[in-house]
């Protein structure tokens, strides 16, 4: 297991990251959400000992990350960056080797690689020959040619077409599914919560939200009713006790209740207005569980 | 570490614009060794058009010629005309004409001498012929050795030798701490830019990455340092524009060393201010305080070979940094003690010791610091921490 202990970091009068704390289970795939500045680079960077933690520990099956535990880890770092002037296979082959594996596993490896994600490129074509996708493409083989154990990726989709995605997405599942724990920040929550098993919202350097997808959708305090009253008069909701109306829309209400249980109480004062045709409790959206969290 | 210095040198290896730097720089050398013995060998050979062909001539011009390390083809013409025109022509130095030298303009003084002596050989042995002494008796009489030449002070030639080594010895010493120096500086600038220098720090320490670098490179460097010693040496001892070759070579063997010292002490500066800027377009204004030491090392040592003894030269031989380009000049003249020598070393030791270490300090602490230039301050402070 892969555990972030009470981390903190101050850049300094700044405390970049608060305590945060989570783990991240061998095969799970593990979406890490914030909005720009809140933390998450500099979190994955503590992992790869690029920056250093003021408190806490970062540890990988128990034992303390230092520099023998990190070679077994990929990173795809968010500002990508690999020698222009190199080849994609000599390039990935030096990392492999960098990362302590034998010269022909590592060209293996590479090549095996560059042919799995589609890379295009003549024999002799340095990296900066290469289109962008395919640049990116080899920025992800590089985080993978070693094998590692670990998978930390940061920003890995942005700038890529929805085939791309769907390609990268392939390549992280199949490792994920093979036991390696990946961890992964993006902005594209619908993807998020497509393919994460695990999500962490982090907001000011502190985890506000922690869990699979399904458990923090399903967190009671998030939760929305939703009537359909198309007889009801406008204002109907607003009305009743215990209840914030989130949104009131042509006899629809969104409706947030004090106390979810009394939501029978809700139902009769929907039906006291006439017809109704819909009455439901909605789950929210990760974008909707990311916004109230951030709101904080 | 040798994984990165070795990454390093086959970068430099497929990288057209290095492999034809060093080619142009061999060629360069070879050429400096080779011309003056071009030249150098012209001077001392000559054509000589005799009219008619006066017995004995030919081979008294050989025998002299032969005496003051010389070589004159001489050719037989008819008549005065079909020697002026020879001359006119350039296809002879000189003519001689039964008792008159014709040239265009002057004589060289050598072949002068030459057609002198042998022109007196010739008429004094027709004479003593004609006053019936045996031709054979002559010969004898006339076989005289050249008288020596016994210098007083014998060792003037030798270093003045050694002063040409130590300069052309220095001169490929600064030139390659700046080139190679150069080189370390935009291969830390192009992995910061490129920002692979963050995965490589996520399985590698920065001193790791910077060792590799600067003794991947730094072999490059003593490589061509080599060659060029080697071709340019030897290319000067073949030719015999030396005569001196061990001194030669101890200055070629003093002069690695001192690349070797000079090298860390410059590669962990050049090293460490290119740590402090993201772009290429940076990196000479924190590279200048180092290049003026350089320049300043280079004048210092020029100077030091006119006046070796002088205070100038005496202290900057001692102080790090400067001492690698000064201190062969200084040997070379052969005025240094040994204890000088090992206390040049040593000082330039701990310095290089302490600079490599600040040096990867500040390197280490800016490395991952990009955008604007960092401030020295910050990256100490940043790697401290």
């Amino acid at each position: 297991m892969l555990e972030f202990d009470s981390v903190s970091k101050a850049y300094g009068p700044k405390q970049v990251l608060d305590d945060l704390s989570f783990n991240v289970r061998p095969g799970e795939m593990f979406g890490f959400c914030g909005a720009n500045g809140a933390g998450k680079t500099t979190t994955m960077r503590i992992a790869l000992g690029l920056v250093r933690l003021d408190r806490g520990a970062v540890r990988w099956q128990g034992r303390d990350v230092d520099l023998d535990v990190r070679r077994r880890f990929g990173y795809m770092p968010e500002e990508r960056g690999l020698y222009p002037k190199m080849r994609a296979v000599e390039q990935l082959t030096y990392f492999g080797m960098l990362h302590g594996m034998a010269g022909r596993v590592a060209a293996r490896n590479a090549e095996d690689l560059l042919e799995l994600l589609g890379v295009k490129q003549g024999p002799r074509d340095s990296l900066e020959k290469l289109s962008l996708g395919n640049q990116q493409k080899v920025q992800l083989a590089a985080a993978l040619v070693h094998d590692p154990e670990v998978l930390i990726l940061d920003e890995p989709f942005s700038g890529l077409d929805p085939v791309g995605v769907d390609a990268l997405t392939d390549a992280l599942l199949a490792r994920c599914r093979n036991g390696v724990p990946v961890i992964f920040s993006s902005h594209q929550l619908d993807l998020v919560e497509r393919v994460c098993d695990s999500v962490g919202i982090i907001n000011h350097g502190r985890m506000v939200a922690v869990g699979s997808v399904a458990e923090l959708r399903e967190r009671e305090g998030s939760r929305q009713l939703r009537i359909v009253a198309p007889d009801a008069a406008p204002g109907w909701a607003a009305g009743v006790p215990g209840v914030r109306v989130l949104s009131e829309q042509a006899g629809e209400v969104l409706l947030e209740l004090d106390d979810p249980t009394r939501d029978q109480e809700v139902l009769a004062a929907a039906q006291r207005t006439g017809r109704v045709q819909h009455f439901s409790w909605r789950a929210p959206t990760l974008t909707e569980l990311f916004r109230e969290a951030v709101a904080v | 570490m040798s994984l990165i210095a070795r990454r390093e040198v086959m970068a430099k290896l497929r990288d057209k614009g290095f492999l034809i730097s060093s080619a142009f720089i061999a060629v360069v050398i070879l050429a400096s060794a080779l011309l003056p013995a071009l030249f150098g060998g012209d001077d001392s050979t000559y054509d000589v058009g005799v009219v008619g062909d006066p017995a004995g001539f030919e081979e008294a011009v050989a025998a002299q010629a032969d005496a003051l390390g010389a070589k004159v083809d001489v050719s037989a013409y008819p008549g005065a005309a079909a020697a002026r025109a020879a001359l006119e022509a350039e296809d002879i130095d000189a003519a001689v004409d039964g008792d008159q030298i014709l040239v265009v303009t002057s004589v060289d003084g050598v072949l002068q001498q030459i057609l002198d002596r042998a022109y007196a050989g010739v008429i004094a042995a027709e004479r003593l012929s004609a006053a019936g002494i045996d031709p054979a008796e002559v010969a004898t009489a006339f076989d005289v050795p050249r008288l020596d030449v016994v210098s007083l002070d014998s060792d003037a030639q030798r270093d003045q030798q050694r002063q040409v080594i130590a300069i052309v010895g220095v001169s490929v010493l600064y030139g390659l701490l700046i080139l190679i120096g150069q080189y370390v500086a935009m291969g830390v600038v192009e992995e910061k830019s490129s920002r692979v220098v963050e995965l490589l720090l996520s399985t590698i320490r920065p001193w790791q990455l910077l060792a590799g670098k600067v003794i991947g490179l730094g072999l490059l460097g003593l490589a061509q340092l080599v060659v060029i010693g080697v071709v340019g040496v030897g290319a000067a001892i073949s030719l015999d524009v030396l005569t001196v070759p061990g001194d030669a070579i101890g200055t070629l063997a003093q002069v690695i060393g001192w690349f070797l010292l000079g090298y860390g002490f410059y590669a962990a500066t050049f090293a460490a201010g290119a740590a402090l800027v993201s772009r290429q377009e940076d990196l000479q204004t924190v590279l200048l305080p180092t290049i003026g030491v350089l320049v300043a090392a280079f004048v210092v040592a020029i100077q030091a070979v006119q006046n070796p003894d002088g205070p100038l030269a005496v202290v900057t031989s001692f102080i790090p940094g400067l001492s690698p380009l000064v201190m062969p000049v200084r040997t070379a003249a052969g005025e240094v003690a040994w204890w000088e020598l090992v206390a040049s070393i040593v000082l330039m030791l701990l310095a290089t010791v302490a600079l490599v270490r600040l040096g990867g300090r500040i390197y280490a602490g800016a490395l991952l610091r990009s955008g604007g230039r960092v401030r020295i301050k910050e990256a100490l402070a940043e790697s401290a921490s």
